[in-house]
């Protein structure tokens, strides 16, 4: 339960606050303050996993976003689980779990590990390309067993109890990063007064700051910090997102933020707070300071638990606390990794030795360490890692890095922690997100980010733009947002910046993989991307079977794949390819990065588009009634619609042939509500109507209505609806429920782009008026209940409409009919629509008054062989098709939309599929929609296959089976059969016919 | 007034139920948390009135003022006076909203005002309905729900868009510093409903009559 690798002192962390948390089943105590790896490291845990391809034993490496292999599995309950948590950027909260996510049942001992050892080959370099290569029938099995051994986390499979929202944010300038580049950017842009955002992804501002031996001003680093933030709390303008990680870089300088609200305080979320937030910024200027990631050096069996990152230990040191080892051995190219030196004596433990490539370092760093007594190897690496599950030693050889050969035999020395540092690689990746290639700078030994090429309005600060010199990271931050907040238009602010002591630095020395005796193929492991488990030996192999580009490369091997992206592996890797081709990085170029930077959660993707609030549900005025009478709902485009209204414990079924037979017999009720309804007024609406529909409106009189068939240019149906005058100038339209909003903007295009000289207007009102239909042979007698009208067949015949009170309501009604029988719509306006439908049912008692939902109205419709838009028609049927040609105007005097289209030779062909109907021969079998048609049932397989069911149902009124189809020159066919072959094998057999099967002369809607 | 069919579609005697008569908004007055960083009131059951016209033709924009005494207001902005306000849709078309019971009288106006020109007025007063939103909060709420900007220095008091709301469409109107105005349709307002409760709770939603 001791703390092994704690300091006495030292740290930003609470030592009168002791958090107890597992992992893998044990408990251990760490303190506020600590991320998990730090409390892992105090504990003295070296191994958190085991590796993805051979199941060798892993240990933390570094102390952030790069960290490959502690990448954990978070939560104590089933529904808190997170996958793919790194414990560098997990904040430790009392009673955190955590566990391993590779290497089931113990990461000590694993079975996998020794399968791996012998079998070696299981998973070669280029597995994934191989496999994709062969029968895609293989892969499932592949996949099956590269996941179980890949351990990438699982998701929970309970649902979260938590909250994550997001919201919309617009910026003048954002900042991404706060160490020291962003910190003074912010402050510059932020004076001026201009909207900032500053984001940072970690616990705290302050990025190196946090953690550095530099001094500003002559004080602590961190001093600096916290009167930079101090400041911008003021700046009214400024907002501050800890624990915010800006993910991607989208198109428009849109870039998302993933905020972690609550995690560092448990995993669930205190009540009615949201855990994790996305911010969508829409963002003017973004200054990159995204900072640079220490580069890891390749050597042998550089994976063993202990080896680690140099800056990776400074921070687990100055900012938790924690030494993770006793003695210490450096590997390094450069100045900025002696700091490793400074930090480690100054915790009290011992260093070994340095090993530097140089030859004669002399900067100011390496001086100070060596005035420390530090044995300084020079012209030297670290050629192989010793230990297995932890480090016990480290080779050290004289190398010669021009002809990439290790020079001398060289010593083992004990030690339990080897650090390396091979250079700083800049965070290119958002900079990289929409295809901007990063540039190689052979100074820096580094890609930076290319230009933005004005898709990013971006400037970058701090390492990431190569500059790492403490001093100069300050003056190019502040430079950066002062120009940010210029260029969005503010006037810049001057201020002055704290003083960092000057260095003398030296430059370092090009060291990506260090040699090794033996050839790379043989010598033990070298690993380059520890995520993925590809090593030197991988990436050689890759470039001899003839993988050259920098992408196959990545694809052969992983290099870069998944959550790691890249970022300690990618510049080793492509520098191991670029030698084994003898071709320089900057031919090899880099692979490209694409969002996330780190894995984002599907909660916050989601926000609050979820359950009850995953898509807008519209709702007419009668909802209240419908929910209180048992109705089971149906969705048609986002509307509820009472789909039927079971009664006694009905199925759909038997409530449609019930609800059917009530509408035939008696009476029955459908709310009509959710109908498209436009208002047309204008002197030109006449003719607008003329041109926009098939068939003719000139000689429609006011008081009288019409149903029309509209299309678009192609001739093909694409709308229909009843459409009354009104007045001389005034029409309302009805459309289909779904086609409502693409009516509007349809009449609306047309008016403004093709017809302005029509004068006429256009206003939506479906959801000013609720609709009520009565339909049935007693919906006359009911109907004069309610009403002040004059229900007189000759006083108001079918197709007209009449205005008057309904209920006590003014009402329009109109006599038209989608079931064929008399049927009345009542609409009034929305507000008052519940009583009046209330006191229609009221009324209705008396005729067994049935409601109906839309699937009674479309086995009504069909019998009738009334079409539904994009039911019965899929935008490839003309109104020739339908055999509605009596619907077409062929002789107005202005051309109107379809005409010409369905005029096309194809549209006049006689074979076309034509809407039939079908009488199964066997009565009680219904077609399924859907079914495919053919007219030779024996002909063997691919059969030629001649139309499809379009509607098909049980009619109780008829008491037959029947459906709607379209069939190749069906129209001529009447009487033929035609066969459905069912996908079980089973045939049914069905008889051409009208497609209008009920009441064909259209008597009963008419009397 | 002949060409067109205009007639009082409101009943005198008989009580409307506003989009949002059964989320019960009355019952929950005083029942939110004190100090509520959200206080939400339905204007029930106004006249709403969708006016479309050629704002270049002085004869309308005449007629308008002269049948409302207020002026056109241009693009993104809304005027009122008192219970009446007046807002521009697009180029050629503004929301009237005006006191319930009062849209067939004022509609008649316009129509006497305008009387040879073209143009239309449409009662909508059934299909939508506006909701105040008052408070220190309501900009956040605003900032989970659209991604307009609604920063002052862009969403001035006066400014009124159409825009998108959580997965729907509805207008925001900036009506005094910490008051706005939605305007939603009648078929939306119980997604509308749930969503407002949801993205306030964090700061507390107070209801008002």
């Amino acid at each position: 339960m001791s703390q092994v690798n704690r300091l006495a002192k030292g740290g930003r962390i609470d030592r009168s606050q002791a958090l107890s948390f597992t992992f893998n089943g044990q408990t251990y105590q760490g303190f506020a303050g600590d991320s998990l790896a730090a409390a892992l490291l105090a504990n003295g845990v070296d191994i958190v996993g085991r590796s993805f391809k051979y199941s060798r034993p892993r240990g933390i490496v570094a102390a952030g976003a790069e960290e490959p292999n502690a990448v954990l599995q978070i939560g104590s309950s089933e529904a808190a689980q997170i996958p793919n948590v790194r414990a560098t950027q997990q904040a430790l909260y009392s009673g955190l779990v955590a566990s391993s996510t590779n290497g089931w049942p113990s990461v000590n001992t694993d079975l996998m590990g020794i399968l791996g050892k012998v079998g070696g080959g299981m998973m070669p370099p280029g597995f994934y390309y191989k496999t994709f290569m062969y029968p895609q029938n293989l892969w499932m099995t592949y996949e099956k067993y590269i996941r179980k051994a890949a351990g990438l986390g699982r998701s929970p499979t309970e649902v979260d109890p938590d909250i994550y929202d997001q919201m919309n944010q617009h910026c003048d300038v954002l900042i991404v990063g706060a160490g020291p580049a962003g910190l003074a950017a912010a402050l510059a842009a932020g004076r001026s007064g201009a909207r900032v955002i500053l984001a940072d992804e970690q616990e705290e501002f302050g990025g190196s700051l946090l953690d550095t031996r530099e001094t500003l001003d002559g004080k602590p680093a961190a001093d600096w910090v916290a009167q930079a933030i101090a400041e911008l709390k003021t700046l009214p303008e400024v907002t501050l997102l800890p624990r915010a990680t800006v993910n991607g870089y989208h198109d428009h300088n849109f870039l998302t933020i993933h905020q972690r609200l609550t995690d560092h305080l448990g995993e669930v979320a205190p009540m009615g707070q949201a855990r994790q937030r996305m911010h969508r910024v829409r963002a003017k200027r973004v200054v990159l300071a995204s900072g640079a990631h220490e580069r890891p050096l390749v050597y042998a069996n550089n994976d063993v638990p202990g080896n680690m990152l140099a800056g990776a230990v400074s921070t687990y040191v100055r900012r938790y606390g924690v030494a993770p080892g006793q003695e210490l051995v450096l590997s390094t190219n450069n100045d900025y990794a002696y700091r490793v030196l400074l930090d480690w004596l100054d915790a009290g433990r011992k260093v070994v030795a340095v090993a530097d490539a140089r030859s004669n370092p002399r900067g100011a760093w390496v001086e100070e360490a060596r005035a420390r007594g530090v044995r300084i190897l020079t012209g030297s690496a670290v050629v192989e890692a010793r230990g297995s599950k932890r480090v016990t030693g480290a080779r050290i050889c004289a190398i010669d890095v021009k002809a990439h050969k290790v020079t001398s035999p060289g010593e083992v020395l004990d030690c339990d922690l080897i650090v390396s540092s091979g250079g700083y690689s800049p965070v290119v990746h958002l900079a990289s997100h929409l295809g901007g290639r990063p540039e190689w700078r052979e100074d820096i030994l580094g890609f930076v980010p290319g230009p933005g090429n004005g898709i990013q309005q971006r400037i970058d600060a701090g390492a990431v733009n190569g500059v790492f010199a403490l001093g100069d990271v300050l003056a190019n931050g502040f430079e950066a947002g002062a120009k940010a907040a210029a260029e969005a238009g503010y006037k810049a602010v001057s201020g002055s910046l704290p003083q960092a002591e000057a260095r003398q630095e030296e430059p370092m020395l090009a060291l990506f993989q260090v040699p090794h005796d033996k050839p790379t193929a043989r010598a033990p492991k070298q690993f380059v991307d520890l995520q993925n488990d590809v090593t030197a030996a991988g990436i050689e192999l890759a470039t001899r079977e003839g993988f050259e580009s920098v992408e196959h490369v990545k694809r052969y091997t992983a290099l870069g794949f998944g959550t790691d992206q890249g970022k300690l592996g990618n510049i080793n890797g492509l520098a191991i390819a670029a030698r084994s081709m003898g071709i320089s990085i900057v031919q090899m170029g880099t692979t490209m990065f694409r969002p996330n930077y780190t894995p984002v959660t599907f909660g916050a993707v989601a926000g609050r588009h979820c359950g009850e609030l995953f898509d807008a549900k519209r709702y007419t005025a009668m909802q209240a009634w419908h929910l209180k009478n048992g109705a089971e709902f149906e969705d048609v485009g986002q509307w509820k619609r009472p789909w039927y209204f079971p009664k006694n414990g009905e199925d759909l079924h038997a409530a449609v042939a019930r609800e059917c037979l009530a509408v035939r017999n008696s009476v029955g009720i459908l709310d009509a509500s959710t109908l498209g309804k436009i208002d047309i007024q204008g002197p030109d609406a006449r003719e607008f109507l003329n041109r926009v529909y098939t068939n003719a409106w000139t000689k429609l009189d006011v008081g009288k209505a019409r149903y029309g068939l509209m299309c678009k240019e192609d001739g093909m149906v694409f709308d229909d609806g009843v459409t009354a005058c009104l007045a001389d100038n005034h029409f309302v339209m009805t459309t289909t429920t779904g086609g409502a909003a693409r009516v509007m903007e349809w009449l609306e295009i047309y008016h403004q782009t093709e017809w302005p000289e029509l004068k006429v207007y256009f206003t939506s009102v479906t959801d000013h008026w609720a609709t009520m239909t009565l339909s049935g042979p007693n919906s006359r007698k009911l109907l004069a209940k309610v009403t002040d009208i004059d229900l007189d067949k000759d006083a108001f015949p079918f197709m007209s409409w009449k205005e008057g009170l309904v209920g006590g309501v003014p009402a329009r009604v109109f006599r038209i009919s989608f079931t064929g029988e008399l049927s009345y719509e009542v609409n009034v306006q929305a507000d008052y629509a519940l009583g009046v439908w209330e006191q229609i049912i009221e009324a209705g008692k008396e005729f067994d008054l049935t409601p109906y939902g839309t699937e009674t109205m479309h086995v009504l419709r069909a019998e009738k062989g009334f079409i539904i838009v994009g039911q019965d028609t899929d935008a490839s049927v003309t109104p020739d098709d339908l055999n509605m040609g009596w619907c077409v105007g062929r002789t107005k005097p202005f051309s109107w939309i379809g005409k010409r289209g369905m005029n096309r030779d194809d549209c006049l062909r006689e074979d076309r599929k034509q809407l039939v109907g079908l009488k199964p021969v066997n009565p009680n079998q219904v077609l399924p929609e859907g079914a495919q048609l053919v007219f030779d049932p024996k002909q063997s397989i691919p059969m030629q296959m001649v139309g499809h069911v379009t509607s098909s149902y049980m009619s109780a009124a008829m008491g037959y089976s029947f459906a709607m189809a379209v069939v190749k020159g069906g129209l001529k066919r009447m009487g033929e059969r035609v066969f459905a072959p069912l996908a079980d094998g089973s045939l049914i057999e069905a008889e051409i016919c009208s497609s209008v099967f009920y009441d064909p002369k259209g008597d009963r809607q008419n009397v | 007034m002949s060409n067109v069919n205009v007639y009082q579609q409101r009943p005198a005697d008989i009580a409307g139920q506003s989009p949002l008569h059964h989320a019960g908004l009355h019952e929950l007055v005083g029942k939110g948390r004190k100090n509520a960083g959200i206080t939400l009131r339905e204007k029930k059951l106004r006249g709403h009135l969708v006016i479309r016209g050629d704002a270049k033709d002085a004869g309308f924009s005449g007629g308008v003022h002269k049948a409302l005494g207020l002026e056109l207001p241009v693009a993104l902005t809304l005027v009122a006076d008192g219970d009446t306000s007046l807002q521009w849709l697009g180029p050629d078309e503004w929301l009237l909203i005006v006191p319930g019971g009062s849209e067939f009288e004022v509609e008649r106006k316009l129509r006497t005002a305008l009387d040879g020109q073209h143009f239309s007025v449409v009662n909508v007063s059934g299909g939508q309905t506006l909701l105040e939103l008052s408070g220190p909060k309501v900009r956040e709420l605003l900032m989970k729900s659209s991604s307009y900007d609604v920063h002052p220095s862009n969403f001035p008091v006066g400014k009124a868009v159409g825009t998108v709301f959580a997965k729907s469409q509805l207008v925001i109107r900036h009506t005094g510093e910490e008051t706005w105005e939605l305007v939603i349709r009648r078929s939306f307002s119980d997604y509308f409903w749930l969503w407002l409760q949801d993205a306030s709770a964090e700061y507390g939603l107070a209801v008002e009559a």
